[in-house]
């Protein structure tokens, strides 16, 4: 097992090397100048000389390569620069925002995870009219933006029902609404994955066999789709969970919670180029982890990939 | 069921099921073009058009849907915005198609290294979660409705790529296909004759259905103020600007997320219902 995740890091090697240099492209390619917009958002009229020798100073000067390398060996330190807003560096602004993110992300996902499991086997196990109206509901709740979800739940239970509050300070009920929010429609569209995976097992002939040894839907489900359907359904959620990295942005902006969505939003209103290149690296490596740690689950769910794997 | 055929889906466009879907997902669409048009017939007045006096006025006969905060008609906006939101949408899904379309058919019929060095470039933009990316591009070209286009089809177009390539390749490992080669056909002409209408029907689902989330995007973008900006009617900059008289004028919120999110279903209805239309597969029911 060991040697095959020492395999996969290997092999996604050139794809992190790929994925700093798209994080890097996107803001060394930008139109204006770092050193400019720095000086004129402190006030200052600079002369050329000036401006060449901070260019100098901040390795501007040198050509593209050198600058993506020099830029690389510093994130690989984790050092971000600074933030042309706040002027704090930007790694501390992460770190402050990061975990709020990643619990209503992590939170999201298991909400996400237990609907998609309801609605899906509900939608297979029913009949034809109960499971017409279940596919009708995941396709409408598919098709809700999160943001008018949002709004609404925020009427109906900060409003009207006065069960929750907005603008809380991170506490763990403040997660519930945005939460909520997030997994409905991740849930559904995931609910639909699980319902498709369900459906291509059930036309496979080792279902046919069970069902004609009289077995019980429930045995036939646990028993013979769901260790088949496992890690397919691994890849969908390290997908959704990507999904939800960035429909976090939306939901913490009307809910106020103190993620990094308020962060970046914040960075993409005022320029704030380091902000939004650490955002994109930090995402993204979450994201390669998730992705990662699905990989290990196919591996493991699947009998001929594991020893396969255990003979190599 | 399974005796029926399947060879003509236009027969089997009866009220079943996911045809009923479909049915339904295309009369929204029309729905939506129709209202599109509606200034050309009807008198409505444009969407910028303020009259302070009636800020924030709930419906009534002068604004069927209400007013928002700068006295303008709610309902003149959510028209005025039906070109610019599904056009945007359109635009966007246009954008992925030119540059996935060609990437995946190339990468498909090449095989070996090229496939695995177009496939490994598609990689590296899909190991970012596709919303984070598109913030990204446009915190790089600065806050504008163009920019989320450009930001949303950068970030979805791998995806698409992959999908297409996976549809060629199991098109051309067809017998035909391979017959097709070996008698001399030439390679334009296979993909043209033979592989493109394999991969269409599966590919006009996958379109459907990625309009659907692209137009979401679009409109969360534009919600977050980073997409379309005020004064352009946009239905999810329309929201965004109802968010401060939210308890004052809930009317201002509930047309247009009602019209983003029946668009989106119209798109999803009708994705799902092609995908039930090709499907014939027939599961083993207990």
């Amino acid at each position: 097992m060991l040697r095959f995740i020492l395999i996969r890091l290997a092999a996604a090697l050139p794809t992190l090397l790929g994925m700093s240099f798209v994080a890097f492209a996107i803001v060394a390619l930008a139109p204006g100048d770092p050193v400019m917009m720095e000086l004129r958002a402190l006030g200052i009229v600079p002369k050329p000389e000036d401006i060449a020798a901070l260019q100098a100073q901040y390795g501007l000067d040198k050509p593209f390569f050198p600058r993506y390398l020099d830029w690389l060996s510093r994130a690989l330190r984790l050092d971000f620069g600074t933030s042309v807003a706040t002027g704090r560096s930007v790694m501390s602004e992460i770190a402050l925002h990061l975990p709020a993110t990643l619990a209503l992300a992590i939170s999201s996902l298991i909400g996400a995870v237990a609907i998609s499991l309801t609605l899906g086997t509900f939608a297979v196990a029913a009949g034809r009219v109960a499971g017409t109206g279940l596919r009708g509901i995941t396709i409408l709740l598919v098709s809700v933006p999160s943001f008018w979800l949002a709004l609404l739940l925020i009427y109906v239970f900060v409003l009207d029902l006065g069960w929750a509050r907005l603008v809380g300070d991170g506490a763990l009920g403040d997660l519930v609404l945005p939460a909520l929010t997030l997994s409905l429609g991740a849930g559904a569209a995931l609910g639909r994955v699980v319902f498709e995976r369900i459906r291509a097992e059930m036309s496979e002939d080792h279902v046919r066999l069970a069902i004609a040894k009289g077995l019980s839907p429930a045995r036939i489900l646990i028993g013979h789709i769901a260790s088949r359907i496992i890690g397919p359904l691994a890849t969908a959620w390290a997908n959704t969970f990507g999904g939800l990295l960035g429909g976090a942005v939306i939901v913490e902006s009307i809910f106020g919670w103190p993620g990094l969505g308020q962060l970046i939003l914040q960075a993409i209103a005022q320029r704030d180029f380091p902000v939004i290149q650490a955002y994109l690296v930090f995402m993204g490596l979450i994201f390669f982890a998730t992705s990662l740690l699905a990989d290990v689950v196919v591996v493991l769910s699947d009998p001929q990939l594991r020893r396969r794997l255990s003979h190599e | 069921m399974s005796d029926r055929t399947l060879r003509i889906p236009a027969l089997r466009l009866g009220l079943r099921g996911g045809r009923f879907g479909l049915a339904l997902g295309i009369i929204l669409l029309m729905a939506f073009v129709l209202l599109g048009f509606a200034p050309l017939f009807l008198d409505i007045p444009p969407p910028e058009k303020m009259d302070l006096l009636s800020r924030l006025a709930p419906p009534s006969a002068a604004h069927p849907l209400g007013a928002d905060h700068l006295g303008r008609d709610v309902l003149a906006r959510l028209i005025g915005a039906v070109p610019i939101s599904l056009g945007a949408a359109l635009a966007a899904m246009a954008a992925i198609l030119a540059i996935s379309l060609p990437w995946g058919i190339a990468a498909g019929l090449a095989g070996g290294k090229v496939d695995m060095a177009m496939m490994r470039l598609a990689d590296i933009i899909m190991a970012f979660p596709t919303l984070v990316l598109a913030l990204a591009v446009i915190g790089f070209m600065g806050a504008s409705l163009e920019a989320s286009i450009v930001g949303v089809a950068a970030a979805w177009w791998p995806s698409n790529a992959r999908l297409v390539r996976a549809l060629v390749l199991s098109a051309s490992q067809r017998d035909f296909v391979r017959a097709a080669r070996l008698a001399g056909a030439s390679r334009l002409r296979v993909v043209w004759r033979h592989i493109l209408p394999q991969v269409l029907p599966p590919l006009a689902v996958i379109i459907s259905l990625e309009t659907a989330s692209v137009l979401l995007a679009l409109s969360s973008l534009s919600f977050l103020g980073i997409g379309a900006q005020p004064p352009t009617p946009e239905w999810g900059a329309m929201l965004n600007e109802a968010r401060p008289f939210f308890t004052q004028a809930p009317h201002m919120l509930l047309a247009p997320g009602l019209a983003v999110t029946l668009a989106v279903l119209a798109f999803n209805l009708v994705g799902e219902g092609l995908r039930d239309l090709l499907d014939k597969r027939e599961p083993y029911q207990w």
